[in-house]
């Protein structure tokens, strides 16, 4: 790698982020309007098949979109394809296991709002951000492919939608099927909030690689991002249930969840994008 | 100042690398501790002379026989139902007799009921009889599209000055083991 490679900004990559959160909400938006419209009946099976299949829609807009963009200097598919197995594998095999079955976060962590707090952060968090990390720090970290720091932030991403579609994909199988219109907010939801943690995992990733940060830098990153994850899980809760009570219910309104995800994800990308480029810019002038 | 480094990891990369670990087991570890005691926060009951710690979030309710019956609502399935009930017996009668007498109500009452096991048992000193059965709840409503859940129950008869006290536990049978622990728990704090 030159050393001006390590001072692109690759504007591709914000591209796909940004589009990536504009698409997920089109997306929604269509698969909600289609549904009201053609209330389309389905059978057990179909319902789940469609339910995976609506899963697995958010990483493939992420993959389309960065593809497209990703012409001028393309980091290699299989790479990021197996980038996005293995944060998916990690999640089924690890992450969904030891946050359902061990910590069985389910049935203490909505007690009240610090355990919501503290539990999303230390249990949900750490497990989901730690288990991301590790899908890019021990396989492409040390490759000559990651050769940039942003490579940090687009492979975390692809680990992030991975470990998504399963959560979503566990999400549609164990209520066998799931409504399409909700269900499809909340599949929205999962990824644009993966993705926007693991961005911050990724751009801190990035900086450890090129740059000579301090041993603390890496676990601080980590715990941003599952600091991040706990304090958006508990404040979708708190959008989401901000409909009141009425005489007919409880109402929820997910689409205020999703405008919640929706601005997190800009948010983060954002920031990262200004802090990439003021590390860019910091290099320039010491050169 | 951005550099170029593609070497294999340096010893301040593995330092990074054990400190991302151990920040990471430090956190499970403070969640672990954390919820232990939501867990453990329980809510003090006391009714004709028996008292327990009833386990805090519980949906708490009395009466079809039970002196308490405490339900947990998040959990999948059939909830997961802590229950005690007393009912008065002759000066003879053994735990194991009471027992026998509340499975053969259990029988008539539950659908698909089975005894899977039965044993006497020391609970915190006190003899106990414990018979483990499992039975099916379906909603009795016909046009319901709910599956019947299996579940799994395990009661501790205990006879003390011609009263049969029977502490009870029922969960969905994948919630049953898992929640074994707060059941005991439970059960150590039941006081008569």
């Amino acid at each position: 790698m030159t050393e001006s490679k390590a001072l692109q900004e690759r504007k591709h990559v914000w591209r796909a982020e940004f589009l990536l959160i504009v698409s997920l909400i089109v997306f929604v938006g269509v698969v909600y309007a289609l549904d009201g419209a053609l209330k389309p009946v389905f059978t057990s099976s179909t319902l789940l098949l469609t339910g995976v299949f609506l899963a697995l829609v958010p990483a493939a807009i992420w993959l389309t979109f960065f593809y497209l963009q990703d012409r001028a200097e393309p980091e290699p598919k299989h790479f990021v394809l197996g980038i996005f197995g293995l944060g998916a594998l990690l999640a089924a095999a690890v992450g969904v296991p030891l946050v359902e079955s061990v910590f069985r976060v389910s049935h203490w962590i909505y007690a009240d709002t610090l355990t919501t707090i503290l539990g999303g952060i230390l249990v949900v968090g750490f497990v989901q951000e730690f288990l991301k990390y590790a899908a890019v720090r021990y396989s492409i970290y040390h490759s000559a492919e990651f050769d940039e720091p942003t490579d940090g932030v687009i492979y975390a991403t692809a680990a992030g939608l991975g470990y998504a579609t399963v959560l979503n994909i566990q999400f549609v199988v164990s209520n066998g099927g799931v409504d399409l219109g909700a269900g499809v907010i909340r599949m929205a939801v999962v990824a644009l909030a993966q993705a926007a943690f693991s961005a911050i995992t990724g751009y801190f990733l990035g900086r450890a690689k090129f740059e000579s940060e301090q041993v603390w830098w890496m676990p601080l990153g980590i715990t941003l991002a599952a600091v991040a994850n706990g304090l958006f899980n508990w404040l979708r809760g708190r959008v989401v249930q901000s409909g009141g009570i009425s005489l007919t219910g409880a109402s929820a309104n997910p689409w205020l969840g999703l405008a919640l995800a929706a601005f997190v994800a800009l948010g983060v990308t954002a920031i990262v994008l200004s802090l990439v480029r003021r590390n860019i810019r910091s290099a320039q002038v010491a050169k | 100042m951005l550099t170029t480094n593609l070497n294999r990891p340096s010893l301040g990369d593995r330092y990074a690398e054990i400190t991302v670990v151990a920040v990471t087991v430090i956190a499970l570890l403070a969640g672990w501790f954390y919820k232990s005691s939501v867990e453990s926060r329980s809510v003090a009951f006391e009714s004709d002379g028996v008292s327990a710690a009833v386990p805090d979030g519980w949906l708490q309710s009395q009466g079809e026989g039970s002196l308490i019956r405490a339900d947990d609502r998040t959990s999948a399935g059939f909830p997961t139902t802590y229950a005690i009930s007393k009912l008065a017996v002759a000066a003879d009668v053994t735990a194991a007799q009471a027992a026998s007498f509340q499975t053969l109500d259990r029988s008539q009452q539950l659908t698909g009921f089975r005894v899977l096991n039965q044993q006497t048992v020391l609970v915190n000193g006190q003899e106990a009889y414990q018979v483990s059965y499992v039975f099916v709840e379906s909603d009795p409503n016909l046009t319901s599209a709910d599956i019947p859940s299996v579940v799994l129950g395990m009661d501790y008869t205990f006879v003390k000055d011609g009263q049969a006290i029977t502490v009870s536990y029922w969960a969905d049978e994948h919630e049953f083991e898992p929640g074994l622990n707060l059941f005991n728990r439970f059960l150590s704090s039941v006081k008569f």
